[in-house]
């Protein structure tokens, strides 16, 4: 139980709190295999990023790790995409995340954690070219 | 594009197998283990490999850029995962337009799996050209 109260703490620490951003070019190849992964053949994806992309780019759970902690799974409850900008093969994006928020709640199996996350990408002009909100939970 | 609300994007039927999440792990980078290994995934309660919630996510961005074409743009794409689903049966990404006011197009989107449960559900939002 004390395990599972400092997790909550430590978490609750970061929130709003940025991780170190991650860095990562959009290669032309990864979007090929993204594509494919999907199984989407629209040949636009070769150039340019599909909706769910970003994702692929760097990692997601940028911070949560130390979450592991709490109950013995991950489950995605759920995602939110804006786009501002198209995002192209050759573009360098820059990843930055943080904690949202962080709760609590009983299921019918047991308690459950919910991590809200916030990932914003900026290309190589500086520019915001999308935001992502995901709700990760540890049951 | 004329759209009034009510409207249905035709619907998109995937069908994906493991070894698509083992290629979409790779695509990802997410390798958790519940994707690919049943009894890893067994061994957490679930009743074997599931799909990732982000294929399912990807599969209904399909559904919307394909009805969209060149017509317009994607702005927002927000989805929910309410139910797992498992490779072997056949995923059914539908969607109808909510509201329509001027360019800018509301929808609601789904997934449904072989029983008709609505295993993801969300809204999308697109601008298109007149």
């Amino acid at each position: 139980m004390s395990t599972t109260t400092s997790v909550i703490d430590r978490l609750r620490a970061r929130i709003g709190v940025d991780a170190p951003p991650t860095e990562a070019v959009v290669e032309a190849g990864h979007l090929k295999r993204f594509a494919e992964a999907i199984g989407d053949p629209n040949p636009r994806w070769l150039r340019e990023a599909p909706p769910t992309f970003l994702v692929a780019l760097a990692p997601v759970m940028l911070h949560l790790a130390e979450a592991e902690e709490y109950g013995k799974g991950w489950l995605n409850g759920g995602n939110r995409f804006e786009y501002l900008e198209p995002v192209r093969a050759g573009d360098r994006i820059t990843a930055t995340g943080h904690v949202a928020d962080l709760y609590e709640k009983s299921g019918s199996s047991g308690s459950l954690l919910f991590i809200i996350f916030e990932t914003a990408y900026t290309n190589q002009h500086g520019k915001l070219v999308a935001r992502l909100r995901g709700t990760a939970i540890r049951r | 594009m004329n759209l009034k609300v009510g409207d249905e994007l035709p619907e998109l039927v995937k069908h994906p197998t493991t070894r698509q999440l083992v290629q979409y792990a790779g695509a990802q980078g997410d390798f958790y283990e519940i994707h690919y290994d049943k009894d890893y995934a067994q061994s957490v309660g679930l009743p074997g490999v599931i799909l990732h919630g982000l294929l399912k996510a990807a599969f209904l961005g399909q559904l919307v850029t394909d009805w969209l074409g060149d017509g317009g743009t994607l702005r927002a794409f927000e989805v929910s995962y309410r139910g797992i689903d498992q490779p072997g049966r056949p995923y059914r990404c539908r969607g109808k337009v909510t509201a329509a006011n001027g360019a800018n197009v509301d929808l609601e989107i789904w997934g449904e799996d072989p029983d008709g449960n609505r295993t993801t559900v969300g809204t999308a939002t697109v601008e298109v050209k007149s």
